[in-house]
């Protein structure tokens, strides 16, 4: 029994990671409906940029937090407004969009590989390092406050999406585009402002990770293959469904180590996706799937 | 003509097998799909099992090999296509993981990370496929195959109406083509002839292991079809004779190993990105179905 | 009375808040041309896309022959003899004006993997009549020299008569045109009007989306008027045409 509860807190906690991914990513495919693969650059390099602001900058931990999320937003931003923007001027299919994204992940990751190495950084975390003990569960800070930055972030990109003007641009947007250009939202604009939000929340799970295990440069792209399952099964254009598949993601993971060994976790996990997408399509909180521009 | 250049020629094949089977999925119909490496591995697998657990020859071996790869890919094409094909690039993403976790982990099977050596070579009414120039002609002979295979169904009815679905596929279905059941079509032969592609890498190296087929393999693989250009079914072949010699360029640069496997991987990614500026065409097609409510 | 061909009963359609169709019910008489006319925004096009299994209705039946439409795929729904032009063309562009014709040619074999390698004769045999067909239609449709050229190639014109050439290959006996005059010009017009008035003469039942008023007479046997998603008329074009209120809701006040 403490061996259940040990495995559902930490399940909850590689859930949340799970899910400050799956909240990113999915608000990014939900509005502009790019495949974007290239998040997983964006989730490596802000743990990278927490190190090299840590480590290099001399800066104290909270403050290499901060501009690392907010380093990696621009670095969003900028893949779209430079790759992806230019691209689609040019009349580029959908495919062509993704094929460039999963080449400047490829790029990215290697890049990090040459100038970092392939083995993993340590960050200094301090005392987050020290333990927190709920009942029968061992955890530790670092543990606590990844959940807490799912719980906030996620809040926060929740109220700003429902309250701001900028917010409801980009709802506008994301369920019905020609609309909103007609009524004189800048796509543009609205789109670049999508890959900054996205790319800073899910920032945090990169640095949170690189803080737990270090950072690595590979780890993206099983995090953004991971986020796009959790999106599809929550429900694309449903951030709650985003945030749900994560955590049930992470759950499913460390639930199954009871009784599978963890190099089969991947199987499990994809399994359950493709039970998924036979029974239930559209996922958990999603509306019709497809529908013809005709 | 050298051992050198003849494996140089062989592994052109492997891979032209490999990238002009990609090509039928990605460049034909605009299905992407992250798994041919792991096709690759399950050809080069199942025809190592049979051959090492069955005694079953090669020409058996590549017939088990293509079924293989059929039937995996038709387990991840028949649920994610029905839906979309953003939900295929997932769904392939996810095979290719797991593929590779049954080859290192599933080691009844497969020998784990240590892998299988000592697969037979081939032999052809009773003559053995042994020199580097015999396994020169075996490659060109499948390669040949598979591009002739492939031709048949480009230029037929069948491939009209793959070209139709890829321009546009909401007419398509208006002039009543099961456009689900094209795609699906087309990623399970796609497979079955990669597949292919594996079981001659395999009884040509005479041994097989799980690093061979990983995600970066079916990047290289894509930039294959990339760099030879998608618009004719040969362009793959073009693009391995090319990338092919990269390698060996590399090395008379004296890079240390670290750091010449991210470099390569660094050149194939900036390859894919360049390409989608410089030469987008043969990925050029009109928009289909947009994924909203 | 002979038996309608095509029946809808009690359709309805909203997307959001907003109703598109309401408690549409109309019947299509066999071997007539009947046009489905009204305002813009009417909820024509959304009928078709319904008819032909695009959109699924949120009620009522929609029979072809007495046999329930609804739920049913649209690929499935052309194999049932219902075939549809769209308002915005949508021709295969890369393709040539041949090829998009014998897309419409039924060639089974030579679209299955299987018979393409095993059955190699009757494959060919089987291209070479889908192309003696597609040859023949574009004669109807008179666009045989422009056989070989891409369909992106052609003027508007051409390429509205090939996307019912299209049609018009296919065995589908019901066809359903979405706004074939739009964007002709007069010459164009008169050209036109002839070949759909063939098309009925050869058999098939014509359903259609038209805007032009002065056409309708010409071009239809029966007139369907949607306004705001509702059947409001239907009758002769020349009582409808003539109907002072149907006019005001059409030309606005």
């Amino acid at each position: 029994m403490d061996l259940l509860l040990q495995l559902l807190a930490t399940g909850i906690v590689v859930g949340s990671l799970y899910a400050l991914c799956a909240v990113g990513w999915g608000l990014i495919y939900g509005t502009t409906l790019h495949f974007h693969v290239a998040h997983g650059a964006v989730f490596t390099l802000a743990a990278y940029y927490a190190y090299v602001g840590q480590t290099l900058l001399g800066l104290p931990l909270w403050l290499a937090v901060v501009a690392a999320i907010l380093a990696a937003a621009l670095s969003g931003l900028l893949i779209d407004l430079l790759i992806y923007q230019p691209l689609e001027r040019r009349g580029a299919v959908r495919t062509v969009v993704f094929i460039a994204s999963l080449g400047l992940l490829i790029v990215v990751e290697n890049v990090v590989a040459i100038v970092f190495s392939a083995d993993p950084l340590r960050l200094d975390i301090g005392v987050l390092r020290t333990s927190l003990r709920l009942g029968p569960v061992y955890l530790t800070w670092l543990h606590a406050l990844t959940v807490a930055f799912a719980v906030v972030g996620f809040c926060a990109l929740v109220l700003f999406l429902r309250y701001s003007r900028w917010g409801h641009a980009i709802r506008a947007v994301s369920s019905a585009p020609e609309m909103a250009r007609t009524v004189g939202i800048n796509l543009g604009r609205v789109q670049l402002l999508t890959y900054a939000l996205g790319s800073a929340i899910s920032a945090p799970a990169g640095i949170l990770v690189a803080m737990d295990v270090g950072a690595e440069p590979y780890r993206g792209t099983r995090f953004v293959l991971l986020a796009s399952v959790a999106v599809i099964m929550g429900g694309i254009g449903s951030l709650p469904g985003a945030l749900l598949g994560g955590l049930f993601l992470g759950l499913l993971e460390n639930l199954g180590v009871w009784k599978i060994p963890s190099e089969w976790q991947a199987a499990i996990s994809f399994g359950v996706f493709l039970l998924f997408i036979v029974v239930r399509p559209r996922g958990m909180f999603g509306r019709r799937v497809a529908s013809a521009d005709l | 003509m050298s051992a050198y250049f003849a494996h140089y020629l062989v592994m052109v094949g492997v891979y032209g097998i490999l990238a002009i089977s990609l090509n039928l999925l990605v460049g034909y119909s605009g299905i992407f799909s992250m798994a041919h490496a792991a096709i690759y591995g399950i050809g080069a697998y199942a025809s190592a099992i049979v051959a090492l657990k069955l005694g079953m020859g090669f020409w058996g071996g590549l017939v088990v090999a293509g079924l293989t790869g059929a039937l995996a890919s038709a387990l991840i094409a028949i649920p994610s296509l029905r839906v979309a094909g953003d939900y295929y690039i997932v769904a392939s993403f996810g095979l290719q993981t797991v593929i590779v976790t049954v080859f290192s982990e599933w080691t009844s099977l497969t020998n784990g990370h240590a892998g299988l050596p000592g697969i037979p070579r081939p032999t052809l009414f009773g003559w053995q496929i042994d020199s580097p120039f015999k396994y020169v002609i075996l490659a060109f002979g499948l390669t040949l195959f598979t591009y002739l295979v492939c031709r048949r169904i480009t230029r037929s009815a069948f491939g009209r109406v793959m070209q139709a679905v890829r321009d546009d596929e909401i007419a398509a279905q208006a002039m009543g083509r099961n456009v689900v059941g094209v795609k699906i079509v087309v990623a399970v032969v796609s497979s079955a002839l990669g597949a292919l592609g594996g079981s001659l890498y395999a009884h040509y190296i005479t041994y097989v292991n799980p690093s061979s087929f990983q995600l970066h393999e079916s990047i290289f693989i894509m930039s294959l079809v990339i760099l030879g250009g998608s618009e004719r079914l040969a362009g793959p072949l073009v693009g391995a004779f090319i990338l092919l010699a990269v390698p060996e360029a590399l090395k008379f640069l004296a890079i240390p190993d670290s750091v010449a496997a991210p470099m390569r991987q660094i050149f194939y990614g900036a390859l894919l990105v360049a390409f989608m500026f410089l030469r987008p065409e043969g990925m050029l097609g009109r928009e289909k179905v947009k994924v909203k409510s | 009375m002979t038996a309608p061909v095509l029946s809808l009963q009690d359709v309805s359609k909203s997307f959001g808040g907003i109703q598109a169709v309401k408690g549409c019910s109309f019947d299509v008489a066999p071997h007539l041309i009947t046009g489905l006319i009204g305002p813009n925004g009417a909820g024509k096009t959304t009928v078709f896309n319904m008819i032909t299994g695009f959109l699924p209705p949120d009620t009522g039946s929609i029979r072809l022959r007495g046999e329930e439409l609804r739920g049913r795929a649209p690929h499935e729904i052309e194999h049932k003899g219902v075939a549809r032009t769209f308002q915005h063309l949508r021709l295969w562009q890369k393709m040539t004006v041949l090829d998009n014709v014998m897309l419409g040619c039924s060639t089974p074999l030579g679209e299955n993997v299987l018979t393409l390698f095993l059955r190699p004769g009757a494959v060919a045999a089987e291209e070479a009549a889908a192309r003696l067909q597609a040859m023949e239609v574009l004669e109807f449709f008179g666009l045989t020299d422009r056989a070989g050229e891409l369909a992106e190639s052609l003027a508007y014109p051409e390429q509205k008569l090939l996307s019912m050439a299209r049609i018009y290959a296919s065995d589908a006996d019901v066809l359903l045109l979405d706004e074939p005059t739009s964007g002709l010009d007069n010459e164009w017009l008169h050209r036109l009007v002839p070949i759909v008035r063939k098309l009925a003469d050869n058999g098939k039942t014509v359903l259609l989306i038209e805007h032009n008023m002065e056409l309708v007479s010409e071009l239809s046997d029966e007139v369907v008027f949607l306004h705001q998603g509702e059947v409001i008329a239907r009758g002769k074009p020349a009582e409808i045409t003539r109907d002072p209120a149907l006019n005001e809701i059409y030309f606005g006040v």
